[in-house]
């Protein structure tokens, strides 16, 4: 008796839980709304977040992203015309490929701060669509300098943030093409092995590439393996021997490190490794591998200056967030000036989507589509990695 | 009397009768399976078969020497040890302390048959002294308490042991560069076209093996071994005999632990990337191991990481590396449900 007593207790508390959470989310959702409107001072020091892989498989990239926004807030901060409109950043560690929780945990810290106007990330696509529900409850407009899925921006497959999210760089829809192309123009591959990393990312590149390059009568043959994989020797197996190269497209580079020793100790390193621009990394160092990247000018003064300020080290991964933290800090200066010393999340993000850059350290022109996608996208380079780890554009 | 299942510890012999229908049923999947899986499946043929095989059992040496910990500390205190696999994670961390010290794959200061001694060495003592620490304060306390409060705080120490890694560590991963460390070749098993074992994977397996002669012996030779199993199979007569239960559980948890940091060191050499989330998945991957095999037995335990590490090699091959987990998961219920004694536990009288 006292069992079923305790039995029908718990069901009834689990139940009062999902109930009270449930209503708390929905009393929520008006309270983050005027959030959005909530008139906000401008005051001399205006505060962006930026979202990045601080620490985690992908910091090596999320810290090249920080050094990035933090160079253009430094340049900015440094022109004496900005002095009564300082912009101060807040970090947030997304620890992307550990778990999305730690993007919807920052997304809540941004969103719960009332001195943010606007963010710069997060870095990967599946982070976006974490976070989306947290940012846009907020009224919080953010730019990503690196998530690449195409679908994030249709305003249905993945969820609708359109005039909430925004991005720098172009989508997979382009670097798709760009991968496939290289692949059968100029290395004439005609036997390609793709593997996914089961993200989402990955998943939308490597059909993406896989289409174009059955279309164009290559062989292809997938197969997938998880982000948290550390044996790769059966799916390495797998691979015929006359392959002619395997296309990774993955975030983390450690794994694709890992991957390429394996490959290597299987003695099938003749099958050369082709990655994506979530591998354009210092951490992916296997000599002779291909990857595709964004375009960024390095002949642009503010890109050499970046260069030399950071021991030569370019860390060109961090190049579009240079770009993001541009769109934010120009809008929210746009719009604080239109409310004379106030404005909201909602004025700051209406100005975003309506950012024109007429030129831009990448090489072209920022501004914005519906969705939040750039017009006019220029196409990814593709890089081949050197004995000493660099990478040098080859196509 | 009624019979209850209640493996033994170091059940080494004596009841292979009982044993005998688990092998013969195991045996014959086994070559259904491999018959199948040669001449019917997409991918066909001997070799990749072996391949396959090959690298199931280097895999499943280190799930065997992870799931030895689980099943020894089970079979002497009957409690899950949760924390084992963040212990694996802390050897695989020390072994990577060791080789940064000594100048790392590319640029090793010592020879590198002596650095990797080492690095095992100071692995398996440094997670034997953890092992230790983690009875002494957080499960002794908790002999005489209800069997819950000891597996929770198993679970609290397990998450202890991870977050004080990812703030010592970071959360970055580490790479061993193992193959630089030691060599990218290895043996072609019939020609260039045939099976490949690369000498890390000859290391691993032989270290494994060896290590578990050494425990088999331990267990069985030793006066510590008699110890062991005399605790495990009733504490309290052997208190009455002289027997410090204790000192005997203290130096199991070492042994166990000990093994778990030599599994790190060996995962860290083969598979290069380290970081502070891996004695998760490992550790599941263990208590699974040691369910198959029987918890509580070594032998079992060893068969059982063997299995393991086949099962998930061939479901990456012939299926998916999306769901060789899932079939891995899936056959750890099917031994809780059908067979929960494992293949080599065997059930024991309890007087009632």
């Amino acid at each position: 008796m006292l069992k079923r007593v305790g039995a029908i207790a718990a069901v009834a508390a689990a139940f009062a839980v999902v109930v009270s959470t449930s209503a708390w989310g929905s009393a929520k959702a008006p309270a983050r709304s005027a959030a959005a409107s909530k008139s906000i001072k401008c005051g001399k020091v205006r505060t962006i977040g930026v979202a990045a892989p601080l620490t985690g498989p992908a910091s090596s990239i999320g810290v090249q992203q920080l050094h990035w926004a933090q160079y253009f807030v430094k340049r900015w901060n440094k022109a004496k015309a900005n002095k009564n409109q300082q912009i101060k950043i807040v970090q947030g560690d997304t620890q992307l490929g550990v778990d999305t929780a730690f993007a919807v945990k920052v997304a809540h810290s941004f969103a719960s701060n009332s001195k943010m106007l606007a963010v710069v990330g997060p870095a990967g696509s599946q982070e976006v669509v974490a976070s989306t529900s947290t940012y846009k409850g907020g009224g919080l407009g953010w730019v990503s300098g690196s998530a690449t899925r195409t679908t994030l921006t249709d305003g249905h497959t993945d969820g609708n943030r359109n005039g909430f999210f925004f991005r720098t760089v172009p989508n997979d829809s382009v670097q798709a093409p760009a991968v496939a192309k290289y692949m059968t123009g100029t290395l004439k591959w005609k036997r390609v092995y793709i593997i996914d990393d089961q993200e989402t990312y990955s998943q939308g590149l490597a059909d993406g590439v896989q289409k174009i390059l059955q279309a164009k009568g290559v062989s292809v043959t997938r197969n997938s393996i998880s982000q948290q994989a550390s044996d790769f020797s059966s799916v390495i197996a797998k691979i015929p021997a006359n392959t002619q190269g395997v296309y990774i497209p993955w975030q983390l580079a450690p794994q694709a490190q890992a991957f390429g020793q394996q490959l290597k100790a299987a003695g099938k390193s003749h099958s050369a490794l082709f990655g994506s621009d979530g591998l354009f990394s210092p951490d992916w160092k296997i000599a002779g591998s291909y990857d595709s990247f964004f375009p960024v000018n390095t002949s642009d003064a503010t890109v050499q200056g970046f260069v030399k300020s950071h021991g030569g080290d370019g860390q060109y991964f961090g190049a579009p967030s240079y770009v993001a933290a541009q769109v934010d800090t120009l809008a929210i200066t746009k719009a604080c000036k239109a409310g004379h010393g106030k404005t909201s999340r909602a004025a700051v993000r209406k100005v975003i989507a309506k950012t024109k850059l007429k030129s831009s350290i990448l090489g072209f022109p920022v501004s914005f589509a519906k969705g939040g996608d750039i017009h006019s996208p220029a196409s990814f380079g593709i890089y081949q990695i050197q004995k000493n780890g660099s990478f040098k554009r080859v196509g | 009397m009624i019979a209850t299942p209640q493996p033994r510890l170091g059940s080494l012999g004596g009841q292979y009768r009982h044993r005998l229908g688990s092998f013969g049923g195991l045996g014959i999947a086994l070559v259904v399976w491999a018959l199948y899986a040669v001449y019917f499946s997409p991918t066909q043929g001997w070799t990749f078969f072996l391949q396959l095989s090959v690298n199931g059992i280097i895999l499943g040496s280190i799930y065997a020497l992870i799931a030895l910990g689980y099943s020894m500390v089970y079979g002497i205190l009957k409690l899950l040890n949760f924390a084992h696999g963040d212990v694996y994670m802390i050897g695989s961390f020390i072994g990577f302390g060791i080789l940064t010290l000594f100048g790392g794959a590319l640029t090793p200061v010592m020879p590198v048959v002596l650095l990797v001694l080492i690095m095992f060495v100071v692995a398996m003592l440094g997670s034997g002294v953890l092992g230790v620490a983690i009875e002494r304060f957080a499960y002794r306390p908790l002999r005489n308490a209800p069997r819950i409060a000891p597996l929770i705080s198993a679970l609290g120490v397990a998450f202890f042991l991870e977050n004080s890694a990812l703030l010592l560590f970071g959360a970055q991963y580490r790479n061993y560069d193992g193959y630089d460390l030691i060599s990218y070749n290895g043996i072609h098993l019939g020609g260039d076209a045939g099976v490949f074992v690369s000498y890390l994977g000859v290391i691993v397996i032989s270290s494994a093996v060896a290590l578990m002669v050494a425990l088999v012996c331990l267990v069985r030779w030793t006066r510590f071994g008699k110890a062991m199993r005399a605790v495990s199979f009733d504490r309290e007569a052997a208190a009455m005999m002289g027997i410090d239960p204790d000192r005997v559980i203290a130096k199991t948890f070492f042994a166990g632990s000990a093994l778990a940091g030599a599994a790190g060191v060996m995962f860290g050499l083969l598979f290069s990337q380290i970081y502070y989330l891996i004695g998760f998945l490992a550790g599941l991957k263990g208590f699974t191991a040691a369910v198959v095999g029987g918890i509580g037995s070594i032998p079992g335990a060893m068969l059982g990481g063997l299995l393991v590490g086949l099962v998930e090699s061939w479901a990456t091959g012939y299926l998916n590396g999306n769901v060789s987990d899932l079939v891995v998961f899936g056959i750890l219920i099917a031994f809780m449900l059908i067979r929960p004694t494992g293949l080599l536990g065997s059930p024991a009288l309890q007087k009632v």
